[in-house]
């Protein structure tokens, strides 16, 4: 090897040789250390989970530690349902149903829809960052964030003007039997602001709800995520099948090309 | 309306980049892609065209191709390259894992998000360094000192050893192109000699790539998308070694591999 390699040094850290986790216990089977005879998700059998629980519960117990309280269970049910299709105008759905028309392999569909849902464009992109805010300012009451210059985080418009269908999803979350601080101090955030032109996003809506179920900021985004995928992938899978013209294709008379001025392009030619 | 802009675009596409008109022919940044790039000029120049919009020479192509060289090692202890080795010996497909692996590698820890900083760094460090008065050695103890006394400078030390060879690599590079070192390079040997000196640690290969083409005039914007699969070749590779292979042989990892450290066995409901 060259003399440039010879001067870099290991620092010497010390990895680990086995991967521990808080999450899986699993014990082998006698006859091969490969196989698996039992499996306990955070201390319970997962042949108990699948007899006794929704496959919500399970994803807050994978994700919480524990399984959900009455309470915890009702909302994060309600939160997954209400996030859970997109719909077909969005960005991510878009792309879904482009991979599928395009025939990608299945495999494949679920994987560049999230992706693209990962953006801050009524995706989950601003979940943790609005988790974050909402912990530490719904210790003080809603009018000091209300007073701020900027909107706070997880509130903004959609499309021009603030997000109709998310104000209806807040609304609707917080009817029932539940108490829940930081959803319901959102709820007023977000009365204060309408007058200005700003509503809830529903990233803000997610966060505020995880935030209430004891959620770290950084599962924020991937549990959004998470629960928009049966909506992004149903829409991608109906197209699976379709032919390449059942999806967009804008003729050329709608399609507008403005290059840079010629000047422009030139002197970047020198560089 | 507020929703003037999105309707406006409506069943439209707007484009600064190129159109495909069938029967005749493909622009690109208003170059003929099949008659005047095709052959004429580099895959490297037409990948910089694509991600900035302007054509670098043939001398800067052969430079960035020396980049995504260095960022390509056929190691699967790699992160973003043992991604790749686990989709082989998975039987992903070799495009989701290679895709796979590149989207790791959208870090804050090493891969391409770390150059966006070290951009960030090298010319917020030029425009102080430059102000009356300012000198590299009051800037790094500033910096030294944000950092709780630790030398976290962006573009400088690495995860796991000291020093990189691939400096000197594109140092050649450069020297073969008659690349001059710019006010950004030279500082950023200052600020080097200064962290060497004090704390026995180097510039990367980000922080080399980051003083290099901030002499040139890009933004960190510019170099986050150029380089946006710049590992993908050693993704690839990885994956190749693992997918020639019997399924599951790469790592495998045996029940009792895992420490598991969380909750003792539970029943639901409390047992």
């Amino acid at each position: 090897m060259s003399s440039a390699s010879a001067n870099v040094r290991s620092r010497g850290e010390k990895f680990t040789p086995r991967i521990e986790t808080k999450i899986t216990r699993e014990t082998s089977a006698a006859h091969n250390p490969f196989l698996v005879e039992q499996c306990r998700m955070h201390g319970y059998d997962h042949l108990e989970l699948i007899d006794r629980c929704e496959f919500s519960d399970v994803i807050f117990l994978l994700l919480r530690g524990e399984l959900p309280e009455p309470g915890e269970r009702r909302l994060f049910r309600r939160l997954s349902i209400a996030l859970i299709n997109p719909g077909p105008r969005h960005p991510a759905t878009q792309a879904s149903i482009t991979a599928g028309v395009g025939k990608t392999l299945t495999v494949n569909v679920l994987p560049i829809a999230l992706s693209i849902f990962g953006g801050e464009f009524d995706g989950a992109g601003g979940v943790e960052q609005a988790m974050r805010y909402y912990r530490r300012a719904s210790r003080k009451p809603a009018a000091e964030a209300a007073a701020a210059a900027n909107p706070p985080p997880g509130f903004g418009t959609l499309y021009g003007d603030p997000d109709t269908y998310a104000e209806k999803l807040l609304r609707h979350l917080l009817q029932g039997d539940g108490e829940y601080r930081i959803l319901d101090w959102v709820r007023q955030l977000h009365e204060l602001l309408r007058p200005r032109q700003l509503g809830i996003l529903k990233a803000g809506i997610c966060a505020a709800a995880l935030a209430d179920l004891g959620f770290q900021p950084r599962q924020g985004n991937s549990l959004m995520q998470l629960m928009a995928a049966p909506g992004l992938l149903a829409h991608g899978l109906e197209f699976a099948n379709k032919p390449l013209t059942s999806m967009l294709f804008e003729p050329d008379s709608s399609y507008e090309v403005e290059y840079p001025a010629a000047g422009e392009q030139a002197a970047a030619e020198q560089t | 309306m507020n929703y003037d802009s999105w309707a406006a675009l409506r069943g439209k596409i707007k484009s600064k980049k190129g159109i495909w008109r069938i029967g005749e022919g493909v622009e690109s940044h208003g170059y003929d892609l099949i008659n005047d790039l095709v052959g004429h000029y580099s895959f490297m120049q037409v990948v910089v065209l694509n991600a900035t919009g302007r054509m670098p020479s043939r001398a800067l192509a052969h430079w960035f191709e020396a980049v995504h060289m260095c960022l390509s090692w056929p190691d699967p202890r790699i992160w973003c390259n043992r991604i790749g080795a686990l989709g082989g010996s998975a039987g992903a497909s070799v495009v989701a894992a290679t895709s796979a692996g590149i989207m790791a590698t959208d870090s804050r820890a090493y891969g391409i998000r770390p150059i966006v900083e070290g951009m960030e760094f090298i010319q917020r460090a030029q425009t102080e360094v430059s102000s009356e008065g300012g000198s590299a050695a009051e800037f790094v103890a500033r910096e030294v000192k944000k950092h709780n006394g630790k030398p976290y400078l962006m573009g400088y030390a690495r995860p796991v050893a000291k020093g990189d060879e691939r400096i000197a690599a594109l140092e050649r590079v450069a020297r073969q192109h008659d690349f001059p070192r710019g006010p950004h390079m030279r500082l950023a040997g200052e600020i080097e000699a200064l962290l060497s000196e004090q704390f026995d640690e180097s510039m990367n290969i980000n922080g080399y790539v980051s003083a290099f083409l901030s002499d040139l005039g890009f933004s960190a914007e510019e170099v986050y998308r150029i380089f946006s699969v710049v590992v993908f070749s050693g993704i690839t590779a990885c994956y190749v070694d693992s997918a020639d292979r019997p399924a599951g042989h790469f790592a495998p990892l045996q029940v009792d591999d895992i420490e598991y450290s969380g909750k003792e066995d539970r029943q639901i409901g409390g047992k």
